[in-house]
């Protein structure tokens, strides 16, 4: 598989709220009164609140009813993620031209590696102004620079928007000293008790003992810990050019039921399963997008924890998915995606493509299965894992073994 | 080295690596080995001792690092409590 590119150096580009602004943007007038998007499922509560909104008292995940009652004039929007997306891609693709190393987190934020890119635009502020012209005229977007993503992050986080923060190198630990602790990735409980515990600020949880904090909070204050100490540099890490593989259904009438869209999709899963470039490559993530009538879109993002080149596996998923939130009215097309994939396949490459497509299909499966072959052929396994005994003795003999490998 | 995770370790199931190999050495005058079967002994490189497990039953061996006339490098042991040689990998 290649190598993704990295980057310690990073701009973070955070547009706050995106799938509302994105609604701004297109709909002429929204942005001066108090809007609100509701989420795309079918809870018909609110995802994201405008500042305006916000100001009256409406607040994220409120019932509709409960909203208008605080704010009459709120505006409501339908979810339209599909274009939320397509929005995000091209601001990734512009973040592209000016640094090959990208990478998107959430909707609205994204990383730009900037390893190496004194050499064509020179100081860093030069760097966070190349970045604000590629996005400058579209978004009003909070620009952070500074030494890997979470210095980058805290620092676009502490811009005002339209602006940057740029924290020159050493600085680091400065800035962070002074930073809340609430810029940490922190799970209500330990914000809690930290906040029990006296501390305010990063600088204040750097200031304690590395093994003190390990000894209260674990791993994860291990962790924070160090990310607040400075002491984690976490790189930008680019996508390799992904090679999604794609198949399309257009339906000649409309269609509305649940069984037929199942069916038509479990028929486009084993379209793209069959695609060559498939080969030796397990799916990771689907995307099945379905254009509504009306001009509306659906869209199902699945991240598969286990991935998978199983068309039932692949598609259980998406069932579900459309079960509990299916498209708002009769779908015209759908569009199905593999958008990631992970290496090997639990299939036997006996007819891989080359060497390459049978590398990625993975090393264990093939060596189990050898392994099987052979204790049936010769009734006795040929083949030991090394232990070790006691690997610590003066005896040689008595420092490792073999134990049959039994797959 | 990775402990496989799904096999049970069973002791009759271990086979010891490195086991020591009886061999015929005669030695000179001071005890160093002069010959290992036919072969006669070009140099001595290294000699040390063990005493180990001497709170059950004892082993007490003398260690000598040796090049074989042709080159070849041999570790070869006497076990001082029975008198017998052994060569082993280093």
């Amino acid at each position: 598989m290649p190598q993704r590119p990295t980057s310690s150096l990073a701009a973070c580009v955070w547009i706050p709220l995106f799938p509302l602004r994105c609604e701004e943007a297109r709909r002429e007038g929204l942005a001066t009164h108090p809007t609100a998007l509701l989420a795309p499922d079918l809870s018909r509560k609110l995802w994201q609140v405008s500042p305006l909104a916000r100001h009256t008292g409406v607040r994220p995940g409120m019932t509709v009813s409960q909203a208008i009652g605080l704010c009459p004039t709120l505006r409501l929007c339908e979810p339209d993620p599909v274009h939320y997306d397509e929005r995000f891609a091209r601001l990734l693709a512009a973040l592209n031209e000016v640094s090959p190393v990208v990478e998107p987190g959430e909707l609205g934020l994204a990383y730009v590696g900037g390893d190496g890119l004194e050499g064509i635009y020179g100081t860093p502020e030069k760097i966070v102004e190349a970045i604000e012209c590629v996005v400058r005229g579209t978004w009003c977007v909070r620009l952070g620079w500074g030494q890997g993503k979470f210095v980058s992050w805290v620092a676009a986080s502490r811009a005002k928007p339209g602006e940057s923060v740029i924290i020159p190198a050493g600085g680091e630990g400065q800035f962070l000293a002074a930073q809340p602790i609430a810029v940490l990735p922190l799970d209500p409980d330990t914000h809690r008790r930290l906040r029990q515990l006296g501390i305010r600020t990063l600088g204040a949880l750097a200031a304690l003992p590395e093994e003190a904090v390990t000894a209260q909070f674990g791993a994860v204050g291990r962790k924070l810990w160090r990310l607040a100490a400075g002491h984690t540099v976490e790189p930008v890490v680019g996508a390799v050019a992904p090679e999604p593989i794609v198949a399309a259904l257009t339906f000649f009438t409309p269609v509305g039921e649940r069984d037929l869209i199942a069916r038509a999709i479990d028929q486009l899963i084993a379209r793209a399963l069959k695609d060559p470039r498939r080969i030796g490559w397990r799916v990771q993530a689907v995307r099945l997008v379905a254009e509504v009538e009306g001009g509306r879109s659906w869209l199902a993002d699945i991240l598969l924890k286990d991935p998978t080149a199983d068309g039932a596996r692949i598609a259980a998923p998406i069932r579900t998915r459309l079960e509990q939130a299916p498209p708002a009215g009769a779908v015209t097309r759908l569009v199905l995606e593999f958008t990631a994939f992970a290496p090997g396949t639990t299939e036997l490459q006996l007819f891989a493509r080359d060497d390459v497509a049978a590398a990625r299909a993975g090393q264990q499966h093939p060596l189990e299965s050898a392994a099987r072959e052979i204790q049936q052929r010769l009734k006795r396994s040929c083949l030991y894992h090394v232990i070790e005994v006691q690997p610590w003795s003066r005896l040689p003999e008595r420092r490792y073994a073999l134990i049959d490998f039994e797959p | 080295m990775v402990a496989p995770a799904r096999t049970p370790l069973r002791a009759d199931r271990l086979r010891a690596v490195n086991v020591p190999h009886p061999v015929a050495v005669e030695c000179d005058a001071e005890d160093r080995p002069r010959t290992v079967g036919d072969v006669m002994v070009e140099t001595v490189l290294e000699s040390w001792r063990i005493d180990d497990e001497w709170w059950r039953q004892s082993i007490t061996r003398c260690y000598h690092e040796v090049i074989l006339d042709g080159g070849k490098r041999v570790v070869l042991f006497e076990d001082v409590a029975t008198g017998e040689w052994f060569a082993q990998m280093p």
